[in-house]
């Protein structure tokens, strides 16, 4: 179920870095926001993205760019909020 | 070309960047590249003040306090001295200087800024805590209508009017670091202060580096990365250097030789039936808009550039912006670190409050409260020393062309982004991209008439001069 996870995720992500020419791989624990890689308007739309595709919640006050960093922890987010 | 110019991909290159004569030689490169803009002192200042930065970790935060603050007390309060002045002489206070009473109000202000940063950790659920950015807004107003024509005179309105004069600068980069203070791994209030104005950043108002959080988790980690983010400083100084020698070249070009006038100039020569040709008032908004894109990235690749000298891994404040395919592509490209503060206290917080179930008008109104609302605010604070000389109205009413230059745009980039989330994506065939470059810069061009700060005309008239290039008058 989380692999499945992951690779949606993934597959979104690596459209979203190919659009703005970053062919390079990416790793599950690779930082996208705070490494720069991509900018503050892709993670909004990745807000959008989780919050359609996975029914994530969030809530202004408590967002971070912390919880959307990397692959690894999107997931882990994911996870919890299902589990909760 | 391109295989060249990668240095920082050569294992080689990094290794020998890494040793004693490696980082000399960059350190050097970089100020001989500096003091083609700057004064060789002030050059000297930044290349030391972020090599001992970079090389002496104990020191880090002492070196980027004293830094920051040597360039604040130093080389640069030009603009808010004069306002300061203005109104020393309207009060007839004239034995003050308005360089220390400027330099008192910095002092003021970071003691305040000070303590708002640690009531702001201590009362997490405050208004300060939760809205900085609202917080400091009412702080801005109150200090605009204590310090107005007519409340207080003398001493104290001298005072109130110093402090406003200091504040507004430093309006964001206090939001940034309020907004640090609610993470579990802030930076230390002589960080967090440091970043007011850090010296790469020059005078503008807009931080370049965010804030501490964003500068610790940028900083270069390791020996290997440090030697890589400063070839990319000096390899982005010589771009930066290219690019003002190009400025240059088409400056004498198209002043000195074509005699082209500024837009104003022919906007004035229209209104007063003496109008230029057609083609020298398209030549006059054309290069306009070369001269201001090429301003903006020569004056972000040198902050940035030096920035990265001290091993902070910035992003470009420009990056390809004639490559930019769509309007919100250009919003992204244009001025990364304005567009990151729109989008960190504008379009994130609306983002999250206001039409959960409508996801396109959701996205429509968050942008264009970042680039509409958030764009026309910044604009209209940074020129707040005009309410001594023009008065709240007098602003106002010379700032209706601002304000229709940030709805059109933000209208243009809000539509552009729910049209990119809704799949839409330009060609990418040589004609599509011909074809986008027309599209978004002939909007930029068109739009620029309206976004020149001058305050000289009307938006009428600038309505009426937009159609006279079209014959349609």
């Amino acid at each position: 179920m989380e692999n499945s996870r992951k690779e949606k995720i993934r597959a979104y992500l690596l459209d979203n870095l190919k659009q703005q020419g970053d062919k390079h791989p990416l790793n599950d624990n690779d930082s996208l926001f705070v490494s720069g890689r991509l900018d503050s308007v892709s993670m909004m739309m990745l807000v959008v993205y989780l919050e359609n595709e996975f029914a994530v919640n969030f809530k202004a006050t408590d967002f971070e760019v912390s919880l959307v960093d990397s692959v690894d922890v999107i997931a882990s987010l994911i996870a919890s909020q299902v589990s909760a | 070309m391109r295989a060249f110019w990668a240095i920082e991909d050569k294992p080689s290159v990094v290794a020998w960047a890494q040793t004693r004569a490696g980082k000399c030689a960059l350190l050097l490169l970089a100020f001989l590249l500096l003091c083609t803009t700057e004064a060789w002192q002030e050059a000297m200042f930044y290349v030391i003040a972020m090599g001992l930065f970079a090389y002496y970790p104990p020191w880090r935060n002492i070196v980027f306090f004293v830094s920051t603050y040597t360039v604040a007390f130093f080389f640069s309060t030009a603009s808010i001295n004069d306002a300061i002045g203005e109104v020393a002489l309207t009060e007839g206070l004239v034995a003050l200087s308005p360089e220390v009473l400027a330099y008192i109000a910095l002092v003021v202000f970071s003691l305040m800024a000070w303590g708002l940063m640690a009531y702001a950790r201590s009362h997490k659920q405050s208004l300060l805590a939760r809205r900085p950015v609202l917080y400091l807004l009412g702080l801005e107003c109150l200090l605009c209508l204590l310090s107005y024509k007519g409340i207080f005179s003398g001493h104290v309105r001298l005072a109130l009017w110093s402090l406003l004069c200091v504040l507004t600068p430093y309006f964001w980069f206090l939001a940034y670091a309020l907004v640090d203070q609610r993470s579990k791994d802030r930076s230390s209030d002589l960080f967090q202060l440091a970043t007011f104005h850090p010296a790469w950043g020059g005078s503008s108002s807009s931080p370049i580096g965010k804030g501490a959080a964003y500068l610790r988790k940028v900083f270069a980690k390791t020996p290997e990365e440090l030697a890589i983010t400063q070839i990319k400083a000096v390899k982005l100084l010589v771009w930066a250097k290219v690019l003002s020698i190009t400025r240059m070249l088409l400056t004498w070009l198209c002043i000195s030789y074509l005699h082209i006038p500024t837009v104003s100039e022919a906007m004035d020569a229209s209104l007063q039936n003496h109008a230029y040709s057609l083609g020298m008032e398209w030549a006059s908004l054309i290069w306009s808009v070369v001269a201001y894109s090429l301003k903006v990235a020569i004056y972000g690749h040198f902050a940035v550039g030096a920035g990265r000298l001290a091993g902070f891994r910035l992003p470009r404040l420009s990056w390809r912006p004639l490559e930019s395919r769509t309007l919100i592509d250009y919003f992204n490209r244009f001025h990364y670190y304005f567009k990151e503060l729109l989008v960190d206290f504008f379009f994130i917080p609306t983002f999250f409050s206001v039409f959960k179930k409508h996801p396109r008008l959701r996205l429509f109104f968050a942008t264009f409260m970042a680039a509409g609302v958030g764009n026309a605010l910044f604009h209209f604070m940074s020129e707040i020393e005009l309410l001594e000389t023009m008065g709240l109205w007098g602003m106002v009413e010379t700032f209706h062309s601002y304000l229709f230059y940030a709805l059109v745009l933000a209208t243009g980039i809000g539509i552009s982004q729910v049209r990119a989330n809704a799949g839409y994506k330009p060609s990418t065939s040589l004609g599509g991209r011909i074809q986008s470059f027309f599209v978004v810069w002939g909007f930029v061009t068109l739009l620029h008439i309206f976004g020149d700060e001058s305050r000289n005309h009307s938006l009428l008239e600038r309505m009426h001069y937009l159609a006279s290039m079209f014959e349609w008058f």
